[in-house]
């Protein structure tokens, strides 16, 4: 099993050590570790409020939720010692919940804005090469995009910087059914790039046909984690914890 | 009183862009360092203060030209001091802290200055090329007689013109620019895309002391350089900025004239030019909370 819980001592190309993470008083991630093989996807699936993304906040080094206590290991570096843009310019990128599209800017100040500091990934020609509807509205302004177009650009955006690590926060979210068609598409092209990534996503289905592993995590602690598709074959696990 | 003639009309409308001028000057830092840091910093107006007195005296010692050149560059210097010192403790706490904080500064450098300098006006020595007056019937050939205006209130308002501009300029056609309008939209994702927010809104912090540096050597003159300037012209400042819309930079200039102008022509009674700002304020957050020009979701 390439994903590891607890007390794994090979060093991963991803590894996460007893992450302990408050917002306030709430304390939102209990424990969490796990490690990630170089180029794998895993799905972090869970209810509604059982600490997903506040994990993957925690990892990225935001400010909120605080990490109290545990290390974040990215290929060789701790990240845990670093500040949020430090992270990101270790290589991870944080696609967020409600795509977080800067407002009052055009599509490519947003893209722009991802290559600032070093180093950076994907030129824009690449990305317009790949996403030929962003180069269609690269002088429009960025918030008046459609929901599935600012997906697009979320993830573009993060391709624009050197990743090593993306984590993915409900690509799927809010999204109509075709378009969710397209982002999975979107993704399945990511996937074929060999970029490790984690995944969150209140759709788990979708989330674990992209996925190699899965994690499941329930109240801030992680309660299973194996294949995507032991997850897919258990009916009962499903119920248990991703029944919304 | 409202039997207006065509030259006190066209004089009322120079008094009111020259006041503006002032407040737009201040009310365009106080707006940069709250838009960007989310810091209400009341010791703005003693940033003002401080760059008029350092103006009087570089003035009187070197010459108004050095004047020029050191005191924005103190001020920049000052700016960056101040926040790493002290604001920066204060981001994370609530807006009362920040007020309360900045309000003691301010006083503190208050007090201070009156110590050194006295609490006496001191005559600003207004540069031999800046004395005497403009014949703007000679200029504007619909004014009826002779019609004057002081030079030096001209050349204060087009140095608020060419600091407004040059400040724009900075923000909507360099990638610092792009960096700080974006920032005060969300600065938490910027730092999620590798950008080091923190030290650019450090030197915007420097940026909004160095516009209070340049308002202090063209205003003093105008203002007058005693102690309590600084506390007369933070509160319209401040009431500027939030009519414009807090963090609005175009609304700071759109509000800071209409404050000008609205003291100007209310001139004529004096209870009424001194409450006509609260009275705008009022009508416009009772109107429009966010502020005339307030961007949707900054600070609402």
């Amino acid at each position: 099993m390439s994903v590891l819980a607890n007390n794994h001592q090979v060093q991963s190309f991803f590894s996460c050590r007893d992450l302990n993470a408050y917002y306030g008083e709430s304390y939102v991630v209990q424990g969490v570790s796990f490690d990630i093989p170089e180029g794998e996807i895993v799905a972090l699936l869970g209810r509604n409020g059982a600490g997903k993304s506040s994990t993957l906040r925690t990892i990225a080094r935001a400010n909120q939720p605080a990490l109290t206590s545990g290390e974040i290991w990215l290929n060789g570096q701790a990240m845990h010692t670093m500040e949020t843009y430090e992270a990101a310019r270790n290589g991870i990128q944080l696609v967020c919940e409600d795509r977080r599209i800067i407002p009052g800017v055009t599509v490519e100040d947003n893209l722009t804005l991802a290559q600032i500091a070093e180093p950076i990934g994907w030129d824009k020609e690449r990305v317009y090469s790949h996403f030929p509807r962003l180069a269609e509205r690269r002088k429009q302004e960025a918030s008046s995009l459609s929901g599935g177009e600012q997906q697009m650009l979320s993830v573009a955006r993060a391709l624009c910087r050197d990743v090593k690590l993306l984590l993915l926060d409900e690509p799927y979210e809010g999204l109509a059914p075709v378009i969710v068609q397209e982002i999975e598409r979107m993704l399945q092209e990511v996937k074929k790039m060999g970029i490790t990534t984690i995944i969150v996503e209140q759709n788990a289905v979708a989330a674990l046909k992209l996925a190699d592993h899965a994690i499941i995590i329930d109240t801030g602690e992680i309660v299973f984690t194996g294949t995507a598709q032991e997850v897919l074959d258990n009916q009962a696990l499903r119920e248990e914890y991703l029944a919304v | 009183m409202f039997d207006l003639s065509i030259n006190a009309f066209f004089m009322q409308l120079l008094t009111g862009l020259q006041m503006g001028s002032i407040y737009v000057l201040i009310a365009l830092g106080l707006t940069l360092i709250f838009g960007t840091l989310g810091v209400v910093n009341f010791a703005h107006g003693a940033l003002y203060l401080v760059a008029i007195y350092l103006a009087v005296s570089i003035n009187d010692a070197m010459g108004f030209g050095m004047a020029l050149v050191l005191v924005p560059t103190i001020l920049f210097i000052l700016g960056l001091a101040m926040e790493r010192g002290l604001i920066q403790f204060f981001y994370n706490r609530p807006h009362t802290d920040q007020i309360l904080v900045t309000f003691g500064l301010a006083i503190v450098i208050q007090e201070l200055l009156k110590w050194v300098f006295g609490a006496n006006n001191i005559p600003f020595a207004i540069p031999s090329w800046g004395n005497g007056i403009i014949l703007m019937h000679e200029w504007f050939p619909f004014l009826e007689g002779f019609v004057v205006y002081p030079k030096w209130r001209m050349i204060l308002v087009v140095v608020s013109i060419v600091t407004v501009s040059a400040v724009f300029a900075l923000l909507h056609w360099t990638t610092f620019g792009l960096v700080i309008r974006a920032g005060m939209r969300d600065s938490e994702m910027l730092q999620f895309l590798g950008v080091n927010i923190n030290r650019r809104f450090m030197i915007v912090f420097g940026l909004g002391s160095l516009i209070a540096g340049i308002a202090g050597v063209f205003g003093g003159p105008v203002t007058q350089v005693s102690p309590e300037v600084g506390m007369h012209l933070l509160v319209p400042s401040f009431l500027v900025v939030v009519i414009g819309g807090m963090g609005s930079l175009s609304g700071a200039v759109l509000a800071g004239i209409l404050i000008g102008m609205a003291q100007s022509f209310t001139a004529y009674d004096i209870n009424l030019s001194t409450i006509i700002i609260y009275l705008i304020t009022v009508i416009v957050l009772l109107v429009r909370p966010r502020g005339l020009l307030g961007a949707k979701g900054v600070f609402e």
